[in-house]
């Protein structure tokens, strides 16, 4: 047991609330949990070291944060709902909504749908991660989306946390999409300075229901982010998930898509961009319990000079899961020798009647490209940039939403100058 | 002058490959360099280029009053040397309409000119694709991304035409091409001829000499030019072939 977990255990019985009924289980759950060392095997290339005696500043519960303004994205005309270090900033009473939607802060979910929605909590995210028990046990600020059988809903919602130096917090997000329901969700994770920040979601998927989804975890390199993505598929619902995460000092996401029911659909793409000396962790985990399913997942990731990125891909074929299509591919691209990654992808079927195919790949900067590009007078840095994004355009360019890729361009960009090794 | 090598001696993996070359070129000149295999003479242009490994022991390389082989490769490219590959590299996923824009750009950032706009660029690119007979879906294939031997030499004469170069090296442009291909190129290069700018053409057959008229030829043999001449020499090459390089080398030694 870490000091840091046993401030956790300590603060999460102060936590009181309308969730307390399921944080009391997820509680008994975490008092179980060993602290991770590089033996657990979700933890063998991911130090917690940074995590056990981090002492910083807890995000209060009372909402007086600065005043912060999400980054506009040109041509998204999104619903932004902002929070400082899971302090929210948007004045919900003020929303407008699309039709069929309802938008709540977590802790002022109304007493008739308490009951609802608490049987979202948990649904989508299993118990094994550890820092979403965290989570379970201390968030009581975050957002409840739940978007009405049959609603088409145009107006994307963002979900903005700024992160801020010396704080640590804890963010919940519970999204509902009804039968037949269409949305689009963009978890938005931003800010500098050293921080300590968990921030889970979870989305069940009714029967026919559609979930454009997006993550981006673009913290600052002295950041510390645990966070989590995870869907419950309805049948035939269908998933179209992009995460573009940054490293920081520490960055670890976890995703679970579980098919639940038949004919459902996920797709998953993923790129992650590390900088010089910084960490990434990716664990996604896709579970066909039911048959008839479909899954795609294209994880990339560019790796700077001594950072490390950790990427795990499983796939669980259950027995009943018969004619499930599923395929996972993570290519990395080494930008020096100082770099690492380590890419495991994992598969574990037990039905006879499926088709499965994964792939991974470790390639160097080659610098015959390099050559080639600067022969026609293009400067190394920007040859860089341009091999760079050319690893992963591709997967910029499926992103349905274009106003999101258009903004991305520039970011990307930036990004890929502060990768180089100079 | 535009060019002036002076013995130069360049080795790639500690072994010496150019053994004391001397070359100048004016503007305006064409010069064919022929030779057997093994003789250096792609060497030659990737030292001009500036590429990695390719290490000068001695000598130097004055380009329009500049020492060139203290630039850097995309430096020597801005500076108007343009090196058309034997073999060009495949670069999936960046588009071959983005790199060259960049290109051009860089180009003409380097003179002092307002970069092109996305539509101007593309009207520019599209007439220099048409010229190469290139269709034009190939500006958005990704970099020589599955293109044949052929298409591959015409997007090195693309890019020769856009960027507008000062002197254009061109490395075997003709090896692996049909006839048919083959003028293509050759029409490329020739319409670029306009009395300042300056070619080196490298190749080892004759054939491509038939449809760029030279100045100058010379023969390369073991790093060194052995021979120099006018047109009539590369005629001299097509009937005797190198053999009688062989009794040059016993002559010289």
């Amino acid at each position: 047991m870490s000091q840091w977990l046993a401030n956790v255990l300590d603060r999460a019985s102060t936590v009181n609330d309308w969730l307390s009924p399921v944080r009391q289980t997820a509680l008994a759950t975490l008092r179980e949990q060993a602290w991770p060392t590089r033996r657990t095997e979700a933890w063998r290339y991911t130090s917690l070291h940074e995590v056990a005696e981090l002492e910083l500043k807890q995000a209060g519960n009372s909402a007086s944060v600065a005043n912060a303004e999400a980054p506009a994205i040109a041509g998204l005309n999104s619903l932004d709902l902002v929070f400082v270090d899971g302090q929210p900033v948007t004045d919900f009473s003020m929303l407008t909504l699309s039709a069929g939607v309802t938008v709540t802060q977590l802790h002022g979910v109304n007493a008739e749908q308490q009951g609802r929605i608490s049987e979202l909590f948990n649904q989508a995210k299993p118990a094994h991660h550890l820092f979403g028990l965290v989570n379970d046990v201390l968030a009581e600020q975050g957002v409840v989306i739940d978007v009405a059988a049959g609603a088409d809903v145009q107006q994307p919602i963002r979900i903005v946390n700024f992160v801020t130096d010396g704080v640590e917090s804890h963010h919940r997000v519970l999204v509902n999409v009804g039968d037949n329901a269409k949305v689009t969700v963009i978890e938005h994770g931003a800010g500098n300075g050293h921080s300590m920040n968990t921030a889970y979601a979870e989305y069940v998927l009714g029967s026919e229901s559609k979930l454009e989804h997006y993550r981006f975890a673009m913290h600052g390199q002295e950041a510390i982010h645990m966070g989590g993505s995870h869907f419950k598929m309805g049948e035939s619902s269908r998933l179209n998930s992009t995460i573009v995460g940054y490293g920081s000092r520490l960055t670890r996401i976890d995703t679970d898509v579980i098919h639940a029911a038949e004919h459902a659909f996920a797709k998953m793409n993923c790129i992650y961009l590390l900088a010089p000396k910084e960490h990434f962790d990716l664990h996604t985990t896709i579970e066909h319990a039911k048959p008839n399913g479909t899954s795609e997942e294209n994880a990339r990731g560019i790796v700077g000079d001594k950072a490390k990125a950790v990427f795990n891909g499983r796939i669980h074929i259950h027995r009943d899961a018969q004619k499930t299509l599923a395929e996972l591919n993570n290519r990395n691209l080494l930008l020096s020798r100082g770099g690492q990654i380590n890419t495991k992808p994992e598969l574990e079927i037990y039905a006879d009647d499926v088709q499965c195919a994964h792939g991974a790949t470790v390639a160097e900067i080659a610098e015959k490209e390099l050559y080639y590009l600067q022969t026609r007078g293009i400067p190394r840095s920007q040859a860089l940039v341009m091999l760079n994004f050319g690893f992963v355009q591709e997967l910029v360019n499926q992103m349905p939403n274009k106003a999101l890729s258009e903004w991305l361009q520039p970011l990307l960009r930036e990004r890929f100058s502060a990768m180089e090794t100079k | 002058m535009m060019l002036t090598i002076k013995d130069l001696q360049a080795s790639v993996e500690e072994k010496t490959i150019i053994k004391g070359l001397n070359l100048t070129i004016n503007p305006g000149e064409v010069h064919a360099i022929m030779g057997p295999n093994g003789a250096g003479k792609s060497t030659l242009g990737y030292v001009l280029s500036g590429r990695e490994g390719y290490e000068v022991e001695s000598g130097s390389v004055e380009f329009e009053k500049q020492d060139l082989l203290e630039m850097e490769v995309d430096e020597r490219a801005r500076a108007g040397i343009f090196l058309a590959f034997q073999y060009p590299v495949e670069i999936p996923g960046v588009s071959n309409m983005e790199f060259m824009k960049e290109s051009v750009n860089a180009a003409r950032k380097e003179r002092g000119e307002e970069p092109l706009s996305a539509a101007e660029f593309l009207k520019t690119a599209k007439a220099a694709c048409k010229q190469v007979n290139l269709p034009l879906d190939f500006l958005k294939r990704g970099v020589n991304e599955g293109f044949s031997g052929g298409e591959k030499k015409r997007n090195e004469i693309m890019q020769m035409i856009l960027l507008q170069p000062k002197l254009c090296i061109l490395d075997e442009s003709d090896s692996g091409l049909d006839i048919d291909a083959l003028k293509v190129v050759a029409d490329g290069v020739n319409s670029q001829r306009d009395g300042k700018r300056s070619f080196i053409v490298v190749t080892h057959y004759q054939r491509l000499l038939d449809y760029i008229q030279p100045d100058f030829v010379h023969i390369l043999a073991d790093g060194k030019i052995v021979k120099s001449g006018g047109p009539e020499l590369a005629k001299e090459v097509e009937t005797s072939g190198y053999a009688w390089l062989e009794g040059h080398e016993e002559a010289s030694a």
